[in-house]
């Protein structure tokens, strides 16, 4: 049996845990490694929690929004990321700036992925590809959780 | 700033906005072989960072809050009693660092943040620190 113990982890720890998942998921990513989608799982996780706690008028509640759907299309959870978007545009408070942004991220995801798939794209199956991503994310096992009690 | 032939501390010519000054820049010496095993592009954005973001916080008391992801536009978020700020750091061992500032300011602007922001580049070969707001 496993004791499972939870930690309150301030705003400013998180800070911390972010900056360092983000710079090395952006290493990883840069040297193609196969660890770079559990590492921005990380990232989102981290972001997540961010968003959890900060007001989404604020300038840090703003970032982490945006910087936790963007994290998780990159860590490949297409659904979760538009699932997260829904949540976060639904917040009244969230400034019409943050809601183009979260936009943006999505439309740069397509160029992304029509850029790496060309011949899919001239075709229009680029959804096969998310779906082959989405499938094999969640055949991997994961040290940090997609979806966290609330 | 050790791996391109200087010695601490070193002055570096500072360009902010076009106003000139100096500053100088101290370190720990540190063994240059361990300096070689390490990434040379890695280290050189490490001692940019380091440079630049002591440089902000020493000009006006800005304080790192977090890293940004490469899609913000900006390497970090910055606070202090008048705001926040988004800077983007690069560090150049011996190229054009005016070019590479006009490289990242235009990068910058790209940041939809209403806040400041910044692009600092740090040079090394001829110690330097340019920035420019946007």
């Amino acid at each position: 049996m496993t004791d499972t113990t939870a930690f309150a982890v301030t705003e400013d720890e998180l800070d911390t845990l972010v900056s360092i998942a983000i710079r090395r998921a952006e290493i990883l990513d840069d040297e193609r490694s196969p660890a770079a989608d559990e590492a921005w799982h990380e990232v989102a996780t981290y972001e997540r929690r961010l968003a959890a706690i900060t007001a989404p008028s604020d300038i840090a509640g703003g970032v982490a929004r945006v910087g936790a759907v963007r994290a998780t299309l990159t860590a490949g959870h297409r659904a979760e990321a538009e699932r997260l978007a829904s949540v976060y545009l639904a917040e009244p408070e969230l400034p019409a700036e943050r809601r183009a942004a979260m936009e943006r991220v999505f439309q740069e995801d397509r160029d992304r992925v029509a850029q790496h798939f060309p011949t899919l794209a001239k075709s229009g199956r680029l959804a096969e590809v998310a779906a082959w991503k989405a499938s094999a994310a969640a055949q991997e096992s994961r040290v940090f959780p997609i979806r966290e009690a609330a | 700033m050790q791996r391109a032939g200087h010695e601490s501390p070193a002055t570096a010519a500072v360009c902010h906005d076009g106003l000139e000054t100096s500053a100088a820049i101290e370190w720990p010496p540190e063994d240059l072989g361990a300096l070689e095993v390490l990434d040379y592009n890695r280290v050189t954005e490490d001692g940019a960072e380091a440079v630049a973001l002591t440089y902000v916080n020493v000009k006006a008391g800005w304080v790192v809050k977090r890293r940004l992801q490469r899609g913000d536009h900006a390497d970090w978020l910055m606070e202090n009693g008048a705001g926040s700020m988004a800077v983007e750091v690069s560090g150049t061992i011996a190229g054009d660092p005016l070019g590479r500032l006009g490289e990242k300011k235009r990068q910058v602007a790209e940041c939809s943040l209403p806040i400041y922001r910044l692009a600092v580049v740090v040079g090394f070969e001829r110690p330097s620190i340019l920035a420019g707001s946007v």
